[in-house]
């Protein structure tokens, strides 16, 4: 067995899904408390992405950057968090909050029209052009260099333990949240029946701003690792991310968040290992193979039934 | 139903009729436009391209150097006034033909720019030969484009496939080593372009005894990281024809850090020493980049100053075929009237003995570039390009 294109595919895999797993926690998060497919919260990773790209040109850009890296990675996940958070929060109130009481295609179709306004609009701001975080070049290529190696020779460079990590702390820190916070109580009470959570006290509205602001923060984070290992920012990233976010929320069971933890890395795993082991043509048909294979065993997704905390 | 909701149904269903009936009869063929205007009020060319959409930095950039040409041309009180019609295809050929419905339909445009890709101009093809229209690509590169049945309509001022991918290949051999046995990886971006170089190279690869690898990854692909790891020991180039300089980018500094030796080949989609800058790597290209050309150097400062941000290598040459098209537009002018056929017949003549890409302009009977040659160069450790075959 080659072993070095085997912990490759298995190192590259578990860095994607953690990316997935961020961007779906905040997918099935909506869907638990509105029942709404957010299609804009992949653009709202797209925003996280440039926020993260905008600090790297300020601080003197990839090749002469001015601040220590951990320094430069705190400022970077802090604002595109909030950054994150803060549109979230606008989508919701401007755009789906007067829509609750609508028939259920009314709000998808408006989070699809959010989607393309905001892809134009970065479009327009930005302009077109892919930029690049260039992280190979912080301090003169320290940042990869640094890390750790894998038997067989695989070197694991710190911007994917950075990602990996990064990502666990996060998911296990909205666990807790959920778990023991009053908010969090809330949440999934929320979750759970609506108009019974407002008839007891909870004010449902403040809920929802909660959970959009948590959800989208956490897509903001994700853009940002994105970059730190991926490198490129362009206006229409958040599309294809969210697709696969989305299916990675399906695949787990939408509504549960460790089912969007475990569906983004299979998701990720699955990308992966199609390409090193099958066909990097057809990684794309495989990854939505296993969603109709998830799909036709276990309708509700992977953790759909036996989720413990719902949202 | 109240009163003001029922008024409210009537009112939508009249707008969904009134669009249905406006859509239709833009989708009517172009016989309905007149293909004759006067020159007074100026001659419209439509610009056909992805100006949204995942490959809205290609076409953005085309578009901004068409609108640049036209910016300095309309400034010369004395040249005939040209106007730009955007179509946005979104690199979808199904959105090309409804552009390419509306252009035609359009009794003042004379021409078109564009579009962008081969796929997209087989969809528009017989829609706009049918209204009588030029269209002139400067990126569509597939073979097959010319020299059949658009040929007269059909131009573009960048090289085919059928001279990049063999001279890329030979290079591999001649000054590369790659020899009868070794391997080479090629990597397609499953666009058009890509796989329609991608198969040249392998085909001429293969002739030659050679093993090739042959993949294929999303243009939308965020990482290579496992596809890199599957270039072996026995590799010895990696050839990748992408649209994208900074996907080519990405995948040779991926290589580095998996610790990958084989040489980085990129096409002319790659040829941009902003984003693909990897030392050691080799890109062929059809003309110096106009970043580094000195004489263009002040042409080039402004278009970054008016256009923010960067440019790629598929955006100059469309500034040369805004340029053919005015001269075009000029000639035809000259009896103040102006029309498709005349158009079509002037700019097929049209020769700029200097253009911004470096080289004169012309186009042969097929439609292609004459004299088109492909250069290659090797990235330096300054990540500037230094030519070498």
């Amino acid at each position: 067995m080659n072993w070095n294109l085997f912990l490759t595919e298995l190192v590259a895999g578990i860095t994607h899904g953690s990316v997935y797993a961020l961007i779906a926690l905040g997918y099935s998060m909506v869907y638990g408390i509105l029942k709404l497919l957010n299609f804009a919260h992949g653009d709202v990773y797209m925003v996280g992405s440039f926020v993260g790209f905008g600090l790297v040109t300020v601080f003197g850009g990839s090749e002469a950057l001015s601040v220590n890296v951990w320094i430069l990675l705190f400022v970077m996940l802090f604002c595109a968090m909030l950054a994150g958070g803060l549109l979230g929060v606008m989508i919701e109130r401007f755009a789906y909050r007067r829509l609750r009481a609508a028939p259920r295609i009314a709000p998808l179709i408006t989070a699809l029209g959010v989607s393309f306004f905001l892809e134009n609009s970065a479009q327009l701001i930005l302009g077109a052009q892919y930029q690049s975080y260039n992280s190979y070049g912080w301090h003169n290529g320290a940042l990869w260099a640094s890390g750790f190696t894998l038997p067989s020779g695989v070197h694991v460079g710190l911007p994917q333990v950075i990602v990996v990590v990064g990502a666990v702390v996060l998911m296990l820190g909205l666990t807790v949240f959920v778990r023991n916070s009053q908010l969090g109580k809330a949440m999934r009470a929320t979750s759970f029946d609506r108009e019974a959570a407002a008839m007891m006290g909870i004010d449902v509205d403040r809920v929802i701003v909660a959970t959009f602001f948590i959800g989208s923060a956490l897509a903001g984070a994700a853009g940002v690792f994105n970059g730190l290992v991926y490198q490129q920012v362009w206006p229409y990233m958040g599309f294809q991310a969210g697709l696969y976010a989305f299916i990675a929320a399906v695949v787990g069971g939408i509504g549960n968040l460790p089912g969007a933890v475990v569906g983004g890395l299979v998701i990720g795993l699955a990308q992966s290992f199609s390409i090193g082991y099958i066909s990097s043509t057809f990684s794309d048909a495989i990854v939505f193979a296993v969603l109709i294979a998830v799909m036709v065993v276990r309708p509700s997704g992977l953790l759909g039934r036996a989720a413990v905390q719902k949202v | 139903m109240s009163r003001v909701r029922r008024v409210g149904l009537v009112a939508v269903a009249a707008a969904t009729a009134a669009v249905a009936i406006v859509a239709s009869a833009a989708a009517q063929p172009a016989a309905v436009a007149k293909s004759t205007a006067t020159c007074k009020s100026g001659v419209s060319i439509g610009f056909m391209g992805p100006i949204t959409g995942p490959a809205a930095s290609i076409g953005d950039d085309q578009l901004h150097w068409a609108q640049y040409f036209v910016g300095i041309w309309n400034k010369n009180k004395h040249h005939v006034k040209i106007k730009l019609v955007q179509g946005d295809t979104q690199l979808d050929p199904s959105k090309g033909s409804v552009v390419a419905q509306q252009f035609a339909s359009n009794a003042a445009i004379m021409g078109v720019i564009g579009p962008a890709s081969s796929s997209v101009v087989e969809a528009v093809a017989p829609v706009l030969k049918k209204a009588g229209l030029a269209f002139a690509s400067g990126s569509a590169t597939r073979v097959s484009l010319t020299g059949g049945a658009y040929t007269g309509f059909f131009f573009r001022d960048v090289p085919n496939d059928g001279v990049q991918g063999p001279t890329a290949a030979a290079y591999m051999q001649s000054d590369l080593g790659v020899k009868k046995g070794d391997s080479v990886m090629v990597v397609d971006d499953q666009e058009s372009y890509s796989t329609g170089l991608a198969d040249i190279v392998q085909a001429t690869l293969k002739a030659k005894g050679i093993t090739v690898d042959r993949e294929s990854v999303s243009q939308k692909a965020t990482d290579f990281s496992s596809l890199v790891a599957k270039v072996g020991s026995s590799t010895k180039v990696v050839y990748l024809p992408f649209q994208l300089a900074t996907e080519a980018q990405l995948f040779s500094q991926q290589m580095k850090a998996q610790g990958k030796s084989a040489v980085v080949f990129g096409s002319d989609g790659t040829f941009d020493s902003a984003n693909f800058n990897t030392p050691g790597a080799y890109v062929s290209f059809f003309a110096p980049d106009v970043t580094t050309i000195a004489k263009d150097a002040k042409l080039v400062a402004n278009f970054k100053k008016k256009f923010s941000g960067g440019t790629t290598p598929f955006g100059a040459p469309n500034f040369v075929l805004a340029q053919m098209y005015a001269s075009a537009a000029t000639k035809a002018c000259k009896d103040g009237k102006i029309s498709r056929a005349e158009v079509r017949k002037d700019l097929a003549k049209v020769v700029v003995r200097s253009t911004i890409l470096g080289t004169p302009m012309k186009f042969t009977a097929k439609g292609d570039v004459a004299g088109a040659k492909f250069h290659v160069f090797k990235i330096q450790a300054d990540g500037s390009y230094k030519t070498v075959g």
